[in-house]
């Protein structure tokens, strides 16, 4: 799937010594070597001569011309948030040049590095909390964890096993970064179940607001949430009877009770359950779950 | 007998230069015509669909020389490379500044395309006017002169 807009070399050499079943992440920057990351471990790609493979910014502006298909204006309003999605919900991070207006973001230009992060659905990965987070009713749970840590990976089979144990809920997911499904011209790449709607690249505000008026639904499942900004959103859900899950950003508990607005959350009890992933045994592991009183009730045996 | 035919045969072969020639000039005028079209339409999407540009182009319905343009401009999305020599009816001039189109199109964010777009406009239009120029003036030239010549030719070989 990255054959239409890698280098063609680099995609040889790519394929040539892994399988794109395994890669996590493709990291290029301009006039440096090229990282393959594979099982959280860094790879630095040599060449059939033993060099490393050195990514030149030519190499960086034809990838980004061929993932945003030549058209930057219809990626702009992504490439300002910095990342372009891709089919199979491929996201691609970029850093360049910004370009402003006032305090307006217009676009980026002159990109200086990609982030190539390659999504893995791995059926089943979310089973062992599966019975923490679903009683009668879907808990609210906020699923924390540091970045590439597996939250949407969670997530994504989180939703999937709700269809599967056939738990009928109207799943609505405000997909930001349209990264949980990655929906390319009206249709998800990523198989979530029959019981989904979606909106993609729109605010979180947007879509719980809207999405509660005209979508009823039972669950709304978000990603990467930011507490100062959507806290009120999602607090106006669950006061709408909608639970809600949603991930955050953070390496354990101690982190996120430092995080604003967290003594809210804790005092009003808003989330009934707190999972907590790391990359301990590759992402997506399972390390504790806690309830609305912060009692530790899943623990990772090591 | 075989004399008239030759000469019926002379008038017409020499019509039909005359013509096609002419046909290339009026093709000319009308390749720039769609182009302005294009990029009009081109505008339009930036301001409000902002379809992505391979999409825009499957909708284009051009025919002629035009039609061999948004061929040439698919393949470049494929393969970065342009090539238009199959346009017969422009000049090497043109075809470069076909190339800067079709090269700088999809770069930018929105409003700074719709101002590229803006400045290809300009230079589309004073192609358009020259264009139009010559279809006016030169295509009737051409004919008359070639009819002139034609039954002149005639007479002179009866």
């Amino acid at each position: 799937m990255l054959k239409d807009y890698l280098d063609r070399e680099i995609y040889n050499l790519i394929t040539k010594t892994f399988s794109f079943s395994e890669i996590t992440e493709i990291r290029m920057r301009a006039n440096e070597n090229l990282i393959v990351v594979v099982k959280n471990k860094k790879y630095y790609l040599k060449d059939d001569n033993g060099e490393f493979v050195k990514i030149s910014k030519n190499i960086i502006e034809n990838f980004v011309r061929r993932a945003s298909e030549n058209s930057i204006y219809a990626f702009n309003d992504n490439i300002v948030n910095g990342f372009i999605t891709l089919a199979k919900g491929i996201r691609v991070g970029m850093c360049g040049n910004i370009v402003t207006d006032g305090d307006k973001i217009v676009t980026v230009k002159d990109f200086q590095s990609v982030n190539i992060r390659i999504p893995h659905v791995v059926r089943n990965c979310s089973l062992p909390a599966f019975d923490y987070l679903v009683n009668e009713d879907v808990k609210n749970t906020l699923v924390i964890s540091p970045p590439g840590s597996g939250k949407t990976t969670f997530i994504r089979d989180f939703i999937y096993q709700l269809y599967t144990h056939n738990i009928s809920k109207n799943v609505l997911i405000a997909d930001e970064r349209n990264e949980i499904c990655s929906v390319i011209n009206g249709e998800p790449n990523i198989d979530l179940g029959g019981f989904c709607d979606i909106y993609t690249n729109c605010t979180k505000k947007f879509a719980f607001k809207n999405g509660i008026r005209s979508m009823r639904p039972d669950l709304i499942v978000t990603d990467e949430i930011d507490l100062e900004k959507d806290l009120d959103s999602i607090i106006e859900a669950i006061n709408c009877g909608v639970n809600v899950i949603a991930t955050i950003h953070a390496k354990d508990m101690n982190q996120l009770k430092k995080k604003p607005n967290f003594d809210k959350i804790l005092n009003e009890k808003f989330f009934s359950r707190f999972v907590v992933l790391s990359s301990d045994e590759g992402p997506g592991t399972l390390t504790n779950i806690y309830d609305e009183k912060l009692n530790c009730i899943y623990c990772r045996c090591v | 007998m075989i004399k008239w035919i030759l000469i019926i045969i002379l008038v017409v072969a020499i019509m039909m230069i005359a013509y096609s020639v002419s046909e290339q000039i009026k093709d000319k005028y009308d390749f720039f015509n769609n182009l302005k079209q294009f990029l009009n339409e081109f505008k339009i999407n930036l301001a409000f669909r902002q379809e992505k540009i391979d999409e825009f182009l499957k909708k284009n319905n051009s025919k002629k020389q035009f039609k061999i343009f948004i061929e040439e401009y698919s393949n470049f999305l494929k393969t970065g490379e342009v090539y238009l020599e199959k346009i017969k009816v422009l000049e090497d001039e043109d075809k470069q500044m076909l190339q800067d189109i079709v090269k700088n199109i999809g770069k930018y964010d929105a409003k700074n395309e719709i101002n590229q777009m803006e400045s290809f406009l300009l230079m589309v239009d004073e192609k358009l006017a020259k264009a139009n120029e010559d279809k006016n003036k030169l295509c009737p030239m051409i004919i008359k002169l070639s009819l002139l010549f034609a039954m002149g030719l005639a007479i002179l070989l009866i």
